[in-house]
């Protein structure tokens, strides 16, 4: 029966979306385009020019393409639950959710998960456009230890956007947790240059982020076919991040929907 | 022995605080408004009930209290005997809330996609439980456009259906005719009645007098946070009733 409810909201989610045609177009149109910009950027930078690029074999492009699709699915997984209750509060759809006799929990989490599919559709849209346009080789990528990070990845940054919904529940916008640290994730976690280049004190702030072990996990079990052996300690780091702070941050998200219904700001916007 | 009530309301009371950062720098974190204050009420099954009131008397928090929506700040609340603060899961199954938010819908969907949604929400088949609602609330020709081409009219008859859809036997309305125009607003309270007919218990939180003449039952008269009044049936008009409990006697006075 749950898993029926969660097909509904999966199906609502999809039919709304397919109402937008050019929405798809457009995004597939701005991960091409980017993918364009740092494809020349990197016969710029040409291959291996920076020692710290010598890891991860292929030169730039391939480094910062792993970077680009792990951000966007970082973002997804930082902002879809609270995107989600925003919406419901805003169109007076929480409410009329919340009459029903599905739990809090469960909406809020089966509204997100079509969110969660796209993002994961826009990671293989990424591979698949640097593969067919850009000659990128896709061929020594480990294709389990790759799925177990994107799902580490998932689990890691999902709490944080748990925190995110339930700060959304009581004071409604302005939510600084996401917004930071999807600046400082951007910055510190090697989207964009190995985290290697950074000034030391820098360096170990960025291993203080879920996002710094998954991307360097990512980018060995792709560019290197790396397998889950030798990717131990980022899958420990990450399974431990996620081990503290999902049980930490369902009971907070808890203890927020209680005070929404004490406070009234369940259904206010 | 007595059958259980639908719902029966007991010394029930609602505050409001209101958090302001300025506030609790200041010292003085505590402030807010009472919304209810010790309000009982019990209703048969297949009784209806209307409450007035002025804005802000705590109508519609009264009904968001029995939806589950708030947790009360003490009293008790039991709808076809469940607690609804411990099992608000089984309170939901009896009724429906009409939040006469006629935008609560999503817009790009059909008619038909929309209560399929919910429907399955409610753990029902969308196929068995959408088409009597349909036929009762005359949304066939509809259900196949999308929600946002749909007159006010259409979408509250819509936001009835969807209350609907699980057959409750108690259904909360918050202003269900506000916004339609004197034709729509008859066949909704039309509708009403034939609910009523059927049994199904009604709470309806109104700003018309004339709905409350059409649907007759208990009146409830609410203001600051109390009934003033509960009584079967106005034995003076509902105009003067309403003045006198009101407004003092005072307001619209010639």
């Amino acid at each position: 029966m749950a898993l029926r409810k969660v097909w509904a909201f999966f199906i609502r989610d999809f039919l709304e979306e397919m109402s937008y045609p050019l929405t798809f177009t457009m995004r597939w149109g701005g991960i091409l385009f980017k993918l364009v910009t740092f494809f020349f950027l990197g016969k710029l930078v040409g291959d291996a020019v920076l020692p710290q690029l010598a890891p991860y074999g292929n030169g730039y492009f391939p480094f910062v393409m792993l970077g680009l699709a792990l951000a966007g699915f970082q973002g997804v997984a930082l902002t879809a639950i609270s995107s989600s209750v925003l919406y419901g509060m805003y169109t007076g759809t929480l409410e009329a959710m919340l009459v029903t006799r599905t739990s809090l929990s469960t909406i809020i989490f089966a509204s997100s998960l079509f969110q969660f599919s796209s993002a994961l559709l826009e990671i293989l849209l990424y591979l698949g456009f640097s593969f067919f346009c850009f000659g990128v080789s896709l061929g020594q990528a480990n294709l389990p230890a790759t799925a177990v990070l994107l799902v580490l990845a998932l689990l890691s940054h999902l709490p944080i956007g748990i925190l995110s919904a339930g700060f959304i529940l009581i004071f409604k916008r302005g939510d600084p947790v996401t917004l930071i640290l999807g600046h400082v994730s951007a910055l510190l976690g090697g989207v964009y240059f190995p985290v290697q280049v950074l000034p030391p004190w820098v360096q170990a702030v960025s291993q203080l982020l879920p996002f710094t072990h998954a991307l360097e996990g990512l980018r060995q079990a792709v560019l290197n076919g790396r397998g889950l052996g030798e990717l131990s300690h980022q899958v420990a780091i990450l399974s431990a991040f996620a081990a503290v702070l999902l049980p930490l941050s369902l009971a907070l998200f808890a203890w927020t929907v209680r005070q929404a219904k004490r406070l009234g700001t369940l259904s206010q916007y | 022995m007595a059958a259980t009530p639908a719902v029966a309301v007991n010394r029930l009371s609602k505050y409001f605080p209101h958090i302001e950062l300025r506030r609790l720098l200041s010292g003085r974190p505590f402030s807010g408004r009472w919304a209810l204050r010790e309000v009982d009420l019990e209703l048969r099954p297949g009784e209806n009930l209307c409450i007035l009131g002025p804005n802000g008397s705590g109508k519609t928090t009264l009904l968001k209290l029995v939806a589950t929506l708030l947790i009360p700040t003490w009293g008790r609340i039991f709808v076809q005997g469940h607690d609804a603060v411990r099992r608000p899961l089984a309170v939901k199954r009896h009724l429906g809330f009409i939040t006469c938010n006629e935008e609560s819908f999503y817009g790009r969907l059909t008619g038909w996609q929309n209560l399929a949604f919910f429907a399955q929400l409610q753990d029902l088949n969308p196929e068995s439980a959408i088409p009597p609602v349909a036929r009762l609330l005359q949304l066939g020709p509809y259900l196949d456009q999308r929600f946002f081409s749909y007159s006010t009219g259409i979408k509250r008859r819509l936001d009835i259906a969807r209350g609907l859809l699980h057959r409750p036997d108690i259904l909360l309305l918050d202003e269900p005719t506000t916004n339609l125009d004197p034709i729509s607003a008859l066949e909704v309270r039309d509708f009403l009645v034939q609910l009523r007919d059927q049994g199904t218990t009604l709470i309806m939180v109104t700003h018309r007098l004339e709905e409350v003449a059409r649907l007759g039952g208990r009146l409830a008269i609410m203001q600051d946070g109390v009934f003033q009044e509960v009584r079967p049936a106005p034995e003076e008009s509902l105009e003067d009733l309403y003045r006198r409990l009101v407004a003092g006697g005072t307001r619209g006075a010639a």
